[in-house]
Formats: structure tokens, sequence, C-alpha cells
């Protein structure tokens, strides 16, 4: 066990990440064994869609817990902009292309209104959440009149191609472009002046502030780049599941933030891994699809991500405290 | 001494490495204030503590009504009748006065808690204290006056016997202190016992009876308060034998120029009309009692909390700062007395600290020149001697004097010509604080000029070129190193008789 501990490549990853890694493959082996015909591209194409927009949504996240703030928006956020950008362009008739402008730009502003509010107001996270929940749900169902919205299929001539950005051809684009977004929120969360701050004042706050650094902006930018993830995870859900309906979207938070603290970011701030939240967010699609497989109902996915957020959380608790 | 209601003797307590008290002996008698005085860190709380069953000794007695005694915890020695009023108030703003007086224990009636019962006894307390205070109302909305005689009335209703008071005057006005003497002169009257813990050399005067007087966690001696004066308690307080050599001039030539100038600098009550002048290649020392706010004056100057009012100059021009940012910008730097909770993010690495107030100068456009960012903490480690395996070590994985050599290489990375050290050597062990005495003296030389906090008057009396003395939040005096002597620091730190 020491001696694969102190395997460079393994250092470097990080031990916890292997191991999670091991059980992603270990699911998946147990589930295609539990259930026949899973195994196989169909199962993980379906995987894949779930893995898209949660990833984005726990990509987000990532940069609000590493400060220590926690965000129960995600979710409801990006149904606000799946309803609000998917209204536009059936009922008012913009074109595909701007509105999934619209749809980062919504969340980019929830991010702006959360960050704001938590920052320089100095609200905490957890209040502040709940109410821009509440804000997005209801201004998502006034602005479709409470009717849920369909977005255009892949048949659909002039609006249809924007679900090439999920798969062409069977071609996973939506991976490629996951992957590519994980790439850069680790390059910002580890090699720029934001990344470096923003894991800094979520470890210290006030040690980075009696430092001359300007806190303030730096955790409100945590939750615009949140904010703004969300807009692009809407497209990805829209792509993937077509239709929104207003009041919904909770539940994604959950399996957000479970997937994120899973995978090494420290609800206590400070500490965070984008290779961890892939792999977290991998688990907990499959997990879903899988539960789904085995037969159960969809309520039983609630009761699972409800225990491994338990879970997961006093795992990273008690690791804090035989630290201190 | 028949009538010594309690007595403790040869009391010893040891934590690593320090000698907290050394056959320390103190006693009190019915009908006495008495009051227990030394300098920060002399053992004054660490006894009590002791007494009240906070911490355990490890050797002595303690004999209490004729009894040997020795309690577990507050709540027992409360039992007995030994209570604290602590200078902090432990009350709850949002309860009634009576509330609070009975939280814990209140009078029920069924599965009612009994306001009505509570609200009779509470003014029952306060009428035998002669005390002005009406029980239904919210704690919160009483003066700190106020809100100390409540206290006082919550412990007599445990019916202690002893009462301690630990600086109970500090954040009271001069109307209070009268009100709350006449209570304690009152109780004295009745018999009780009570222990005086203070700053105030004119308080002692005017209300104890007996002075014992604390240093280096020894007892020192007990006085008959009316047969001595206050030189004789300052004698007895500072009246150590200093190892280290004490600087006797100051090297900084008379005419070096002012680089910082503070003029008239208020932010609340610990920070009252504070100016002074700091020159290029100068130590200039801080000294002071516990509260005496010469931290607040530092973070206020820092920009770290509001001030009121003052003007800050620097190199001769006057300077806005309002903000950490802004005293960074002017070239301050402040090294906090906590250092894990305001100099260091103990999780994060050496590199990641030294680099924190100047990140913007080791980037490769909107990337971190990691390369750059460690041949700089590098060259500090080496610099500083700070003894670390690497640069990538985390922070909390340091001794406390490395840590503080990070603290100040994060201000040497940045460039800062101004540094305020607030207690530098605290939680520094004597070997390190030698180090760390050498390099500020070696910062000195090179031209940076440094403000020092110091409870040590060993540290301030061998480090300072001059010496301001603070009080209460005032500056009470200011002294050449070649002229100061512990008993004239001592002189200006403690109030003077109205």
């Amino acid at each position: 066990m020491e001696k694969i501990k102190q395997n460079p490549f393994v250092r470097k990853v990080g031990f916890n990440r292997v191991i999670l890694f091991c059980v992603l493959i270990l699911m998946y082996a147990a589930f295609s064994l539990l259930v026949p015909g899973f195994f196989g591209k169909a199962r993980i194409m379906s995987v894949m869609n779930y893995v898209y927009f949660l990833g984005f949504l726990s990509l987000g996240v990532t940069f609000v817990i590493a400060t220590g703030g926690i965000d129960f928006s995600i979710g409801p956020v990006m149904f606000c902009c799946g309803l609000i950008s998917g209204y536009t362009m059936m009922n008012k008739g913009a074109p595909v292309g701007v509105v999934l402008i619209l749809s980062i730009l919504i969340g980019f502003l929830f991010g702006v209104f959360n960050g704001y509010l938590v920052s320089y107001w100095t609200i905490p996270p957890f209040i502040v959440s709940m109410a821009s929940m509440n804000i997005a749900k209801g201004i998502a169902a006034v602005y479709t009149k409470t009717q849920s919205v369909s977005w255009p299929l892949s048949t659909d001539p002039a609006n249809g191609w924007f679900r090439n950005l999920v798969s062409f051809n069977g071609f996973p684009v939506g991976l490629v472009i996951f992957l590519l977004a994980a790439f850069i929120c680790m390059v910002v969360l580890n090699n720029t002046r934001p990344g470096r701050y923003i894991l800094c004042l979520g470890s210290n706050r006030e040690a980075v502030r009696l430092s001359g650094v300007d806190t303030k902006k730096w955790e409100m930018l945590a939750y615009v780049i949140c904010g703004t993830l969300v807009g692009i995870a809407a497209i990805f859900f829209v792509g993937a599941y077509t239709t929104v309906q207003p009041g919904y979207g909770d539940q994604y938070n959950n399996e957000a933030i479970a997937g994120c603290v899973m995978g090494g970011t420290s609800m206590a701030g400070g500490l965070a891994s984008i290779g961890g939240t892939v792999i977290g967010v991998l688990i907990i699609s499959l997990l879903q699809e899988g539960i789904l497989a085995l037969g159960f109902a969809k309520d039983i996915q609630l009761i699972v991500t409800g225990i491994i957020v338990i879970v997961v959380v006093y795992a990273d608790v008690m690791a804090r405290r035989r630290k201190n | 001494m028949a009538d010594a209601i309690l007595t403790m003797e040869e009391i010893e307590k040891s934590f690593p490495g320090v000698h907290a008290l050394d056959h320390v002996h103190f006693d009190v008698r019915r009908g006495e204030v008495h009051a227990l005085m030394g300098e920060n860190g002399a053992g004054k709380s660490t006894l009590m503590k002791v007494l009240t069953g906070i911490y355990t000794k490890d050797y002595g007695t303690i004999t209490y009504e004729g009894k040997e005694v020795s309690f577990n915890n507050t709540r027992e020695a409360q039992d007995a009748g030994i209570v604290i009023v602590h200078q902090e108030l432990n009350m709850i703003g949002d309860l009634t006065v009576a509330q609070n007086i009975f939280i814990g224990r209140e009078f029920m009636k069924g599965f009612k808690i009994d306001d009505k019962k509570m609200i009779e006894e509470s003014k029952k307390l306060f009428d035998e204290l002669k005390i002005d205070i009406n029980p239904r109302d919210k704690m919160s909305d009483l003066t700190v006056g106020k809100q100390q005689m409540c206290e006082i009335a919550k412990a007599i209703s445990h019916q202690a016997k002893v009462i301690i008071f630990d600086e109970p005057s500090a954040a009271l006005t001069e109307k209070e202190i009268e009100d709350l003497f006449t209570i304690i002169r009152d109780l004295r009257e009745k018999g009780m016992a009570i222990v005086y813990i203070s700053h105030r050399m004119d308080e002692i005067k005017v209300i104890t009876d007996r002075v014992t007087v604390m240093r280096d966690g020894g007892y020192v001696g007990t006085l008959i308060t009316k047969d001595c004066t206050k030189e004789d308690i300052i004698n007895m307080m500072v009246g150590r034998v200093i190892y280290e050599d004490p600087k006797t001039e100051s090297k900084v030539p008379k005419d070096a120029p002012v680089v910082l100038k503070v003029e008239h600098l208020n932010a609340g009550r610990m920070v009252q009309d504070v100016s002074f002048e700091l020159r290029k290649g100068e130590i200039l020392g801080f000294s002071g009692l516990m509260g005496a706010g010469r931290t607040e004056t530092a973070r206020a100057l820092f920009g770290a909390d509001p001030k009121t009012s003052g003007d800050i100059y620097i190199n001769g021009e006057k300077v806005t700062i309002n903000s950490p940012q802004d005293a960074v910008k002017h070239g301050i730097g402040y090294l906090s007395e906590d250092r894990k909770r305001y100099g260091i993010v103990v999780q994060k690495t050496i590199t990641e600290n030294s680099t924190m107030a100047t990140l913007e100068k080791y980037m490769s456009g909107i990337f971190i020149n990691k390369s750059e960012e460690k041949k700089i903490t590098e060259h500090y480690i080496e610099e500083l001697a700070t003894k670390t395996p690497s640069a990538d070590q985390l922070v909390v994985n340091l001794s406390g004097g490395n840590q503080q050599k990070v603290v100040i290489a994060k201000w040497l990375v940045r460039d800062c010509d101004i540094l305020i050290f607030d207690e530098p050597t605290r939680g520094i062990d004597v070997g390190a604080k030698n180090e760390i005495y050498k390099l500020m003296n070696r910062l000195a030389s090179e031209g940076k000029s440094i403000i020092m906090i110091s409870s040590e008057m060993t540290e301030i009396l061998r480090m300072s070129d001059r010496i301001v003395v603070m009080c209460e939040g005032k500056k009470t005096g200011e002294l050449d190193i070649s002229e100061a002597t512990q008993e004239k620091i001592m002189n200006k730190a403690t109030r003077d008789i109205a």
C-alpha cells in the first residue's frame, strides 16, 4: 500500500483519485455483470448524456466550494437558462446561435448576483443560493407562463444543428468539449491568479486579505465562473434531454455537489481537484444509469445520492479532524 | 490568619516548555478585597484557572473553608461558592436579564419555565445590591456597566462566598466604575471575599485591602495596600533580572528621514488620538499592558480595521489607507501576533505563502510563472535560514519560528519598507527567538523601518531604538532607549491616579 502511495504518478494524481477511479471501474463491472446488456456503447452514450450537463454543474460548483462557500441554485438556474433561452427561440423566433449565448449570459448574471451578495454584502452563501434558487424558478415560470419548453430536434433544418455539440454522427463531441472545459478549469485553478487566490482564501480568508489581496473580488469571481458554467450546462441538458420543465432542477444540486466533494474538494474550502470532480461526475452518472437499469425507480437514486453526500462529506470532516 | 476563607499554597503548574506557576501562594479573607497584580503572562489568570478547576494543578494545596479542595470544573467551584466575573461578559443578548441570571437552573412550574418567579428573584437580588435594573429588560439593551452588574448579581445568586473580578473595569466609564466600587464595598461589608485582578493602579489604591504581586509565574509578595505606594508595586512587578543585554543607545542617526508619520489616529475606544513618527532604519517598540490598544493601532494603521480619523504620511506624503491593499501598496507589511489566523495559510506551501502579496509580479501572461516563483522563495529560504526540506512544503509542517520566517519572506518578496511586527516571538522557542531578533536587527540596518509591538519587557528593552508606551487606547509616553527603564515604562503603562 505504502509503495503504491509513493509511486510518482500516484503522488501527482493523488492517492484518493486513484482509489476513486478504481471504484468507477468496479462499479461499471458490477453493473455489467448484474444487468444483461449493460456493457456496450449504447449505455455508455446514455451515461455520457448525463455526464455532460452534470459535469459542467460540478466544475462550476467546485470553484464555489473551493472558497468555502456553497451554491444550491445551480440546478434550478440551469433550468432557468434552458427555459428562457428555449422559450425565446421557440416562441419569439430567435435563432439558436443567439439563444445559446443567452443561456450562458443568464447563468453568468446569476453568478454575478450570487457572488455580489455573498462577498460584498456578506450574506451567507447558503441563504443567497437558496433565495436565488427560488428566484430562478420564479423568473423561468413567469417568462414561460409555466409551460415546459421543448428544444428543436436534430432534424430541424434551421435550429437543429446545436445538437451536434452533444454528438455528431455518433461521435461524442460533448465529451471532448467537457474534457476541454475541465482542462481549462484545471489550469485556471492551479496556474492563474484567480485560482490561487480562490484556493488560498478558501483556506484562510483573513490571512489573504491582510496580504493586501482583494478577497471580495476573487471570491465573487468564483461564483461568476460557476454561473457561467451553469449556463453552458443548460445547453448540454437540452441537447440531450430536449425538454425543460419550470419548477424543477433541485436534484441536480446534490448530484453536482456530491460529484465535486467525492473528487476531493473540501466543503471547508481551500482544497479542490478538477480531476477528482470529473471522476466524481462519472461515478454519479453511472450510478443513476445503473439504478435505472436495475429496474429501480428514479426515486431510489435520490436516496442513494443523499446518502453519498452525507458519507463523502463525513469522510472529509473526519480527514480534517485527524489532521488537526 | 484564622479568617482566611481560601488559601492556595505552593501551587505548581507546568505546560509543555513553560513553568507557568512556580510555588505560588495566595490567600483571601472574608470581608477583604485582595488585588492580584502582575504583568502580562505573570500567571494571574493561570492561578485563577487552577483555583476554579479549568486547569488541574501539578502540586500544592487549596484550602477552602478549612477543608482541602480540588475542583474538576467551574461548575463544582461555583457550587462551592467560588465565582469568576469575567472581563468578557458571558451573557446572551437576546434573553432578558432574569433569564440570563438563572440560565441553566430555571425555576419550573410543571413543564413551563416560571418566568415570573425568576423576575421576582432577580428583583430581590438587585434590591439587595441596590442596583436599578429591570429584570424584564433585554440584556443587549443594557450598557456594558449594567451587564456587568447582572454578572455580579448572577454570581451572588450562586451563594458565592468568593468572587473573582477579572479586570472588571476595563470596559466601564468612570461613573460605572464608581457604582461597581459601591457594590464591591457593600459585598465586603457582608463578609464576602473578593479577588480583584486589574492593571489600574489607582483602583488598586482605592478599593483593595491587600495586594499580591506575581511575576513570571512566581509569587513575589503581598503588601497591605494602604501602606505601600504605586512605586513599591511597580518595583515588585518588574524587578526581574534581564539576561540578554538591553540596548543602551540607538544607532539610528537623529536626523534619519521620517518614513512614516501617524497623526491623531482614532479607531474606536482602543485607539484614541495616537500620533508617532517612525524613522528609517529604526525599531520603534510599542509597549503596554494587555488591552492597551497597540494591536488595534497597528491594525487601524494597516487598514485591517476601519479608523474614524487620523492622517498618515509616508516619506512626507499624505496617503489614504482604507484597506490592507492600500497599506501594502504603500510598502507597509503587517506580521500579526496570531500567525495561524492572520499571517499564513497553513494548508498551502511556502511558495504560495511567500508570493501571496506579490503574485502579480510572478506572472507570464495570465499564467503564474511557477519556476520564477519558486526561485524567489528559495532565495528567501536561504536568506532567512528557514528550516524546510523544500519550498513545496506545506506551512503547517513548519515550526513557529519558521512559520514566522515565511511571513517575513512574504513582505520581503513584496519589498516592503515598513514592517509591523506584532509580538514577533510569541509561540516561538528560545533559540528561534534569537534568530528572529537578529533578523530584525539586520533588516533595520539594511534600511527597513520596524514597528515592534511586544508585551515582553525584555524584548522591548533589547530591540527598540525608541519606545512608545500605550495605556487604554492612548499614547502615554515616548522614551528613547538611552533613558528607558522597566520602571519608567511600567509607570506609563499603568493608569495614574486621577
